[in-house]
């Protein structure tokens, strides 16, 4: 506070000004932050540029699964959406706890930003890769993949009735565990690996998306670069996805991750927060951003997300192996009345 | 090919942009130069395999790992402190008595070890700081709102200033 100048302004400055009690108190967090920044100065040493950056560009490039999704960059919003759906990523694949899954129902998961971020520390034990990379078909004025689109019965007033239509072709993210990776990185916080069970090595969890297709209202050329200028509405359908392993269970990798030196409380947290439920898919709610409640859609159990920005709501739902989403710049009880009026 | 090669030029601009302060903050907690270097160079590889060097959240997520990962290591290492910070303290003291010295060192090693029993989230915010991170990038790379970095901070140097205290008086 000592060392922000907008932390003293108007009422509170004239207040610590004449009050003795405060500006003790003061001093004491001024001096405590100034001891603590000058016992925490280290000296610094120049650093090999060339060097470092030859060692660390050399490293092994793993197609990125959240990047690949190719969101468009710049947009605050977007790189939440984008870091998100990388989450969810993992959150599907770690959903399962068998050798094979796919979700016949829906429950909120909350997750924080750290969460999400702690998420990258898998690629310490294996690497995680799309194996069938998604294609985005977006401004059409049909749906492309095939798949039948949802049709909305009852528009809110001020919905603007322009359509384009998107689609996402199926797409497949492998993980693969490698015990010399899972080695090397108890090696580096000194420990050796917990025993591991047979065949775990190469080991494989493969998640499959999609197709899906869906539906956005508005006029999507106003958005710009500058500003997150969401579309009024979103409706979306996607095949669930599955998740299958191979050599050992869902359970085991999650079990053997869990115990590995040097795994993250964060990321041993996000874990820990998908129980064992295999025909549940989660998703991942960021809680900085938004909350969940859950409700009764179309007469099965969906979840209700409200956007705590202002900017929208969301209701998503599992019926006949399809996911279904709607989401948007409305209020959550209008996104409730649309999701039960699709046909 | 010219989006790997543009995304390999973005990869190469942030390293520039931001290796020196990722090692900076590193060097904020363990005090050894070298290790550091360790640290930053591990946080640069972790980015790079998983995330595109154009992503918005790029400075934000390295300073965030720098300091979590330096901290990881921190905690794990409380016996080497005291010849590393011997070490740090020869090239940044030289012309302290040796008295005095002695001293210093013995506040800073208590301080690291109090820093090392913080709990993540406050002994970030102190380490970000400390590195010369702005307020508003001290809540990009914590994911919260900048309105709120006063108020941890002040909160995280009590706590420290307490872990401090407790661990001189046992």
């Amino acid at each position: 506070m000592f060392d922000d100048p907008d932390a003293r302004v108007g009422a509170d400055a004239s207040h610590l000004e004449s009050c003795a009690e405060c500006q003790a108190r003061f001093k004491t967090i001024a001096d405590d932050a100034r001891s603590i920044a000058t016992l925490l100065a280290a000296p610094e040493r120049r650093v090999d540029m060339a060097a470092a950056f030859a060692r660390v560009s050399g490293a092994q490039k793993a197609r990125p699964v959240a990047l690949a999704l190719r969101l468009p960059a710049g947009r605050p919003a977007l790189a939440l959406v984008a870091a998100v759906a990388a989450a969810a990523v993992v959150v599907v694949a770690f959903a399962a706890s068998g050798f094979f899954f796919q979700p016949t129902k829906v429950q909120a998961v909350p997750i924080t930003l750290s969460d999400v971020q702690a998420l990258s520390e898998l690629a310490n034990y294996g690497t995680l890769t799309w194996t069938k990379e998604p294609q985005f078909d977006v401004g059409g004025t049909a749906p492309t993949t095939g798949l039948q689109a949802p049709v909305v019965s009852k528009l809110p007033k001020g919905v603007s009735t322009t359509v384009t239509y998107g689609s996402l072709s199926q797409a497949v993210a492998t993980f693969t565990f490698s015990e010399a990776k899972a080695s090397a990185a108890a090696a580096a916080q000194g420990k050796s690996l917990p025993s591991l069970p047979r065949n775990i090595d190469g080991a494989t969890l493969t998640i499959t998306f999609g197709p899906a297709v869906g539906e956005v209202y508005g006029d999507m050329s106003r958005s710009t670069q500058q500003e997150i200028n969401l579309p009024q509405l979103i409706v979306a359908k996607s095949v669930a996805p599955k998740v299958t392993s191979t050599q050992v269970t869902v359970a085991d990798l999650k079990k053997v991750i869990g115990e590995m030196p040097g795994v993250s409380a964060d990321l041993k947290k996000t874990i820990n927060a998908i129980s064992d439920k295999n025909d549940t898919l989660f998703i991942p709610v960021p809680v900085e951003y938004a909350s969940s409640t859950s409700v009764t859609v179309q007469g099965v159990d969906g979840v209700a997300l409200g956007d705590n920005t202002g900017v929208g709501s969301a209701v998503v739902w599992v019926k006949g192996g399809y996911v279904y989403a709607v989401a948007g710049s409305v209020k959550q009880s209008d996104a409730i009345d649309i999701a039960n009026n699709l046909k | 090919m010219t989006a790997a090669r543009s995304e390999a030029e973005a990869f190469e601009a942030l390293f520039t942009a931001e290796y020196r302060r990722v090692v900076g903050i590193a060097n904020r907690v363990l005090a050894d130069a070298h290790e550091a270097e360790d640290v930053a160079q591990e946080v640069f590889m972790d980015f790079h395999r998983l995330h595109s060097a154009t992503a918005d959240y790029a400075p934000a997520w390295l300073h965030r790992a720098a300091a979590h990962s330096s901290l990881n290591r921190l905690r794990g290492a409380r016996r080497r402190q005291k010849r590393e910070i011997a070490q740090a303290l020869e090239e940044d003291d030289r012309t302290v008595d040796p008295q005095r010295q002695a001293e210093i060192e013995e506040d800073r090693r208590r301080l690291r070890e109090g820093l090392a029993r913080l709990a993540p989230r406050p002994a970030a915010v102190l380490v970000l700081r400390a590195s010369g991170l702005s307020y508003a990038e001290v809540a990009q790379a914590l994911g919260v709102g900048v309105g709120q970095i006063g108020t941890l901070l002040r909160r995280a140097e009590e706590t420290l200033r307490k872990e401090v205290d407790r661990g001189s008086s046992h």
